[in-house]
């Protein structure tokens, strides 16, 4: 008659005479999907009756169900009667459809807890402690393969239950790994995946592997060039995937130029490069040292900052938008140790002209969004939810929404003496951070300990703690979530993705490559410069984009290079280089490149926009677009960005064919200047073959027009 | 420069050349992109049920609305197809209702199954399918729907049958509502399905006033005590206002209305009318001697959950969640003004016992009490007849009374405690403790010296209103011996 109590050993049953809400109905909401968001969980509830969103906060979920309209949902005389039993098994109307039969297990747990007056339950004994889960982790030899998963809750008071049946699983790329109602993990294809288990706000997760069944597979070793590969080697080995070769020459380089600079290396580059007979790895690692030195790296980096700290004038004005500019490109042309620049960032008050950095707050303003900026910044954790109610999938809460927001509760704005400028203070006096729900004061408290415990100020200058606590090497997020970022910047995606949501839920694809860079990186005083150049000496980034039959169906270990699209200045950049064309942009000097812009302002709603430059109104990575669509397609075929370029009276045709360069020249400069490559035989004969065809400064343009529409140009590869 | 249609042929042709001919394989150019799967549509089902004889289907004997047809309505229709948003007009949830069909007319034609619009819509003869949304229904039940029409689709419900036995009660039920009589002799108590008058001294139950209605959600009495109003019903199934005669404890009149219960029903001091609010923002006027329905009124914007008559019984009040106190014309049913500003949603309403003044509370746990008169024109925003608000609640409040001798108002709500205030100066003069939960009925006894309480653990409690002594407490329903039968119903 009551299944999940037969399923539980008999030492709990017996210690177990009754049913609570805690313990036995709440799992039957969530799991009936009576507080899903489209249903009674929806911010008004539905149809007049509201529960929290997954039943997150159980105390109102019951407050609900029983005191509402003077217990309109049962009947405590006549339990059958109840309408919290008559809805969801639609003896009468119910939007919602029938959630579970009269005859059920659901139903009857229910009557019962009715029946016996409707406990609570007691939170120190029947509230779940923790969700085990069996196996902790599942490999199949090949897709088609099944596995059971098992679900234990562990209640405070030690007692566990299987509740497979209620808990909810669900699989992060279903593709690969699928799970059926009954917890049932089938193998789609081959790869990785995560099943994420939740019962009663708690969680755990379940590795997936599903191996290719492919016979023949020998590893075959490659050289590795740092511990990077030596992590992605060790996964790839396990998963049978066997790494691309090394990316040639003239792909790396215009790879790891556009990578760390955002600009194509020059046709006299490629060549130069070309030409040198260093060993391989050397010369390449000389090149990096090179990009990382030129102004070019400073420019482009200071947009990436730019974007994530939304230096924007719409926030800060044009002076103050010009002055916290500077100080990110300082910061990035002294290579600032990046727990520095973020303790900057926190800690900065007084003139925004004065001390730059204060313009972090002027973006916010106000306590929560900068929290929430703080967080999902330099944290990669996702706070947004919890304003409202525990997060669904994590286990922050509201309550440490407002503890975290706490920090800057003092943090106040108030006009300087100069035109547009505001100085940042700590108020004195009536700044706490009160609770939605019942106006309580929350006071600060970090989102986890810290292995170094700081002591938190109850003044004014409580941020001052939060930024030495946020920005050290024992914050457990900190470090992992801006070498994460920086990884994702070379390679399309992170090892954790999105980056700026790191959870539970949303584990590393390689955790102990992960736990080496971010170890490398506090190791070397949070030197990004040194990361970068990590990574960028790696084989894993060197690695060409050819697949092999291993590693054909691979997307997510790094085995091969991943073509992206260029980045919206990169492109614009890319086309003035190769066209030898300089576009001119309003209220900024001449020879500014779009890296050198200074905020969105700047060339708003043109070519920058279209190719997914970020506006700067929100700190999520998401903001700049990698798409492509059909506008973009039409402007780079009709609009004037490249037409104009390719026909410019200055520019790299019109010089090659005053210079009397004949057509083998042209087609190679050309090649060289748009795809960084020489042009193989067959090309360098069409193209020349092309250009005697007519008038030769039109065909010349006519080539170059295609070569900047291919996708050759249009990718980083 | 401009390009001309054939330069433009020249440069895309030249693009296909160099994206497909460059010596490498064109699909290493393009990222993986992601595998979009076709979605596999169910399939559908295969009706070959001309073919299936009658007997095969499982239906033994002949097709049963109430056994066959009614199940599956339940189950899978009526959740949009319902009195309360019945989708194209349609209502299921009574075979009357569906014989009477929806917007796209009849849901059946008796004997022709192949006609009817109810197979058409469900087997995707007619679009949308139905169950909107939903996978279609299972083969076997749409022949059972089918096999019930062809046999000439006959109502075979039983008669609504009517259980005359009182109810036995192993748990208190909650009370929802309870009021002092005039003579303050007795207390009328909401129970299951009935309402127990009860000696002031609670000693037994004079009276069971035993009806149809499940909840009782509200109690007033005639200004003589000859007349006991209750509104309530069973949730989202039917409203009842009840009628009583308090000497003979006979049913003077019932009015069933909407879909679901009643709230806040009030009596008009000179006993002429009675109001009440509904779920589908409604409030209902009815003459008490009659128990003819007046008029409505729907102004409201959501559930009306209290109402109260003025003094001179010309006007009367009434709150919603809609948050607005409505100030409505009790002869014409006019709306005269908005007696609050809008701040929250509003549960309870009550009146001081000689002014048009009344006290009103919900979900911002504030009461507040409002003079009904306007000293001046009124202006938007204009809060001037806002007289006093209280202190906030420790929860949402859901009762609220005025003593008749005017000293005392008594909040009470989701907090497991009632507060009583002086009333003249808002002061919390006591706070009246014991309870284990929320209170949804609180009653003056008319010389205001004692309070009733009532709420969610189902017992009445008296306490001296001056200082919250409590008098007394019981339970009103009579309790068997007996456990909870376990679920098996």
């Amino acid at each position: 008659m009551r299944p999940l109590l037969l399923l539980a050993s008999a030492a709990a049953l017996a210690a177990q005479p009754t049913v609570t809400f805690l313990r036995d109905v709440a799992p039957i909401l969530n799991k009936t999907g009576c507080t899903s968001g489209p249903c009674h969980g929806a911010a008004k509830g539905k149809n007049g009756f509201k529960l929290s969103l997954r039943g997150y906060d159980p105390q109102f979920d019951y407050e609900a169900l029983l005191y509402d309209l003077s217990g309109r949902r049962f009947n405590r005389a006549d339990p059958g009667r109840s309408l919290m039993l008559a809805k969801p098994s639609q003896q009468v109307a119910h939007g919602g459809g029938l959630r579970f039969e009269k005859d059920s297990e659901y139903y009857k747990v229910i009557y019962n807890w009715i029946a016996r007056g409707v406990p609570y339950g007691d939170p120190a004994k029947d509230a779940v402690a923790a969700v085990e889960v069996e196996p902790k982790e599942i490999a199949m030899a090949r897709p088609g393969e099944a596995a059971q998963v098992k679900v234990i809750a562990r209640y405070a008071d030690g007692q566990t239950r299987d509740v497979t049946r209620e808990a909810t699983v669900e699989s992060n790329v279903p593709d690969v790994a699928k799970v059926d109602l009954s917890a049932k993990v089938s193998g789609e294809r081959t790869g990785e995946a995560t099943m994420l288990v939740r019962y009663q706000g708690k969680f755990s997760t379940i590795p997936v592997t599903i191996l290719n069944p492919k016979p023949g597979f020998v590893w075959k070793a490659a050289a590795q060039n740092n511990y990077i590969d030596m992590h992605i080697d060790a996964k790839l080995q396990r998963l049978r995937i066997q790494p691309a070769p090394l990316a040639d020459d003239a792909t790396f380089l215009r790879r790891v130029t556009l990578d760390l600079t955002g600009q194509l290396p020059t046709p006299d580059e490629v060549r130069a490069f070309l030409a040198d007979t260093t060993p391989t790895r050397l010369k390449r690692s000389k090149m990096i040292d090179k990009l990382i030195a030129r102004p070019a790296y400073t420019d482009y980096w200071t947009i990436k900052w730019g974007d994530l700290l939304q230096s924007s004038r719409k926030y800060l004005g044009e002076k103050g938008t010009f002055a916290f500019r500077e100080w990110i490109r300082e910061s990035i042309a002294a290579n600032k140790p990046y727990d520095k620049m973020v303790r900057e960032l926190l800690t900065s008050r007084g003139s925004s002209y004065e001390d730059p950095a204060a313009n972090f707050f002027r973006v916010t303003r106000e306590p929560k969004p900068t929290m929430e900026k703080t967080t999902q910044v330099f944290l990669g954790v996702r706070m947004v939810c919890a304003q409202c109610h525990d997060h669904p999938f994590e286990r922050w809460t509201q309550n440490q929404y407002y503890q975290m927001a706490a920090f800057f509760s003092a943090v106040g704005l108030r006009p300087g003496y100069e035109v547009g400028e505001e100085i940042v203070y700590d108020q004195r006096a009536d700044y706490d951070m009160k609770h939605p729900k019942d106006s309580r004061v929350v006071p600060p408290q970090f989102l986890v300990a810290s292995a170094a415990p700081v002591p938190i100020p109850n003044d004014d200058r409580r941020r001052d703690a939060l930024a030495t606590w946020l920005a050290s090497k024992q914050n457990p997020f900190f470090a992992k979530a801006i070498a994460n970022r920086v990884w994702s910047y070379f390679f399309g995606k992170g090892i954790i993705d999105p980056v700026d949501d790191i959870r539970a839920s949303n584990p590393p694809v390689n955790p102990a490559l992960l736990d080496a860079l971010t170890k490398d990186l506090t190791d070397h005083n949070f030197d990004l410069q040194h990361l970068m150049r990590t990574i960028v000496n790696s084989r894993t980034y060197q690695a060409a984009i050819t697949t092999n039959e291993w590693n054909e169906t691979d997307g997510d270990n790094f085995s091969h290079a991943i073509p992206r699209r260029m980045g919206a200045e990169a492109l614009m950049d890319g086309v003035a280089s190769a066209a030898g064309a300089r576009p001119n942009f309003p209220e900024v000097p001449e020879e500014t490149t779009a890296t050198q812009l200074p905020d969105p302002h700047v060339g708003k709603d043109g070519f920058l926009d279209l190719f997914g430059r970020p506006s700067r109104e929100s700190a999520c990575e998401c903001e700049r677009r990698a798409d492509l669509s059909l506008p973009q397609a039409l402007n780079l075929v009709n609009g004037r960005t490249i037409s104009d370029a390719v026909a410019d009276s200055k520019g790299r045709v019109a010089k090659l064919i005053l210079a009397g360069k004949n057509d083998a020249a042209i087609v190679e400069e050309l090649y060289l200047a748009a795809l960084s490559r020489l042009p193989n035989k067959a090309e360098a004969e069409r193209g020349q073959k092309y250009l005697s065809g007519g008038t030769r400064a039109v065909r010349s343009q006519d080539l170059l027009w295609a070569l900047l529409n291919s996708k050759g140009f249009l990718y980083i590869y | 420069m401009t390009v001309g249609r054939s330069l433009i042929g020249f440069r895309l042709q030249l693009l296909r050349y160099i994206n497909d001919s460059s010596g490498r394989k064109s699909s290493i150019y393009f990222p993986q992109t992601e595998s979009f799967r076709l979605v596999n549509l169910p399939m559908k089902p295969q009706f070959t049920w001309m073919l299936v004889p009658l007997v095969a289907l499982g239906v033994s004997g002949q097709p049963s609305y109430f056994r066959d047809v009614r199940p599956i309505l339940q189950k899978q229709c009526q959740g949009c197809h319902n009195p309360a948003g019945a989708s194209s007009d349609l209502d299921v949830t009574s075979f009357a209702a569906f014989a009477k069909g929806g917007k796209r007319g009849s849901a059946f034609a008796a004997g022709k199954p192949a006609e009817s619009l109810t197979i058409r819509y469900l087997t995707g003869e007619l679009k949308p399918q139905m169950p909107l949304g939903q996978p279609a229904l299972a083969a076997g039940d749409i022949d059972r729907v089918r096999a019930w029409i062809a046999a000439g689709a006959l109502d075979d419900s039983p008669a609504e049958t009517s259980d005359e036995r009182p109810p036995v009660y192993l748990q208190p039920p909650v009370i929802s509502a309870l009021r002092w009589s005039p003579d303050g002799a007795r207390i009328a108590v909401s129970g299951n399905r009935e309402i127990f008058v009860q000696g002031a001294d609670g000693m037994g139950a004079q009276q069971r006033l035993g009806g149809k209605a499940e909840r009782i959600l509200s109690l007033a009495f005639s200004a003589d005590g000859s007349k006991l109003i209750a509104g309530g019903g069973t949730p989202a199934q039917f409203g009842e206002l009840q009628i009583w005669d308090t000497k003979s404890g006979k049913l003077l009149q019932s009015a069933r209305l909407t879909n679901d219960t009643v709230f806040g029903a009030s009596i008009a001091p000179d006993g002429s009318r009675v109001a009440v609010g509904c779920t589908d923002n409604t409030v209902h006027v009815f003459e008490t001697a009659s128990g003819k329905e007046l008029y409505k009124i729907g102004n409201h914007e959501n559930w009306v959950l209290g109402s109260v008559f003025g003094v001179d019984s010309r006007r009367f009040v009434t709150v919603s969640k809609d948050r607005a106190a409505k100030i409505i014309d009790a002869a014409s049913g006019a709306f005269l003004e908005n007696a609050n500003i809008l701040r929250t949603e509003l549960n309870a309403v009550a009146r001081h016992p000689k002014k048009d003044i009344i006290v009103i509370g919900g979900e911002d746990r504030y009461p507040y009490v409002y003079n009904m008169d306007r000293p001046k024109n009124m202006k938007i925003a204009d809060d001037t007849t806002l007289i006093r608000k209280l202190d906030r609640q420790d929860g949402p409040i859901f009762a609220l009374d005025w003593s008749s001798d005017a000293a005392w108002i008594a909040v009470g709500g989701i907090a497991p405690s009632v507060n009583i205030y002086n009333a003249e100066t808002g002061k919390l003069s006591a706070k009246c403790e014991g309870h284990s939960a929320g209170i949804y009925g609180v009653s003056f006894s008319p010389d205001g010296k004692k309070l009733a309480t009532g709420g969610f653990d189902g017992k009445v409690r008296i306490y001296d209103a001056t200082n919250c002594q409590m008098l007394k407490s019981f339970v009103p329903a009579p309790i068997s011996a007996g456990t909870p039968t376990g679920g098996a119903e």
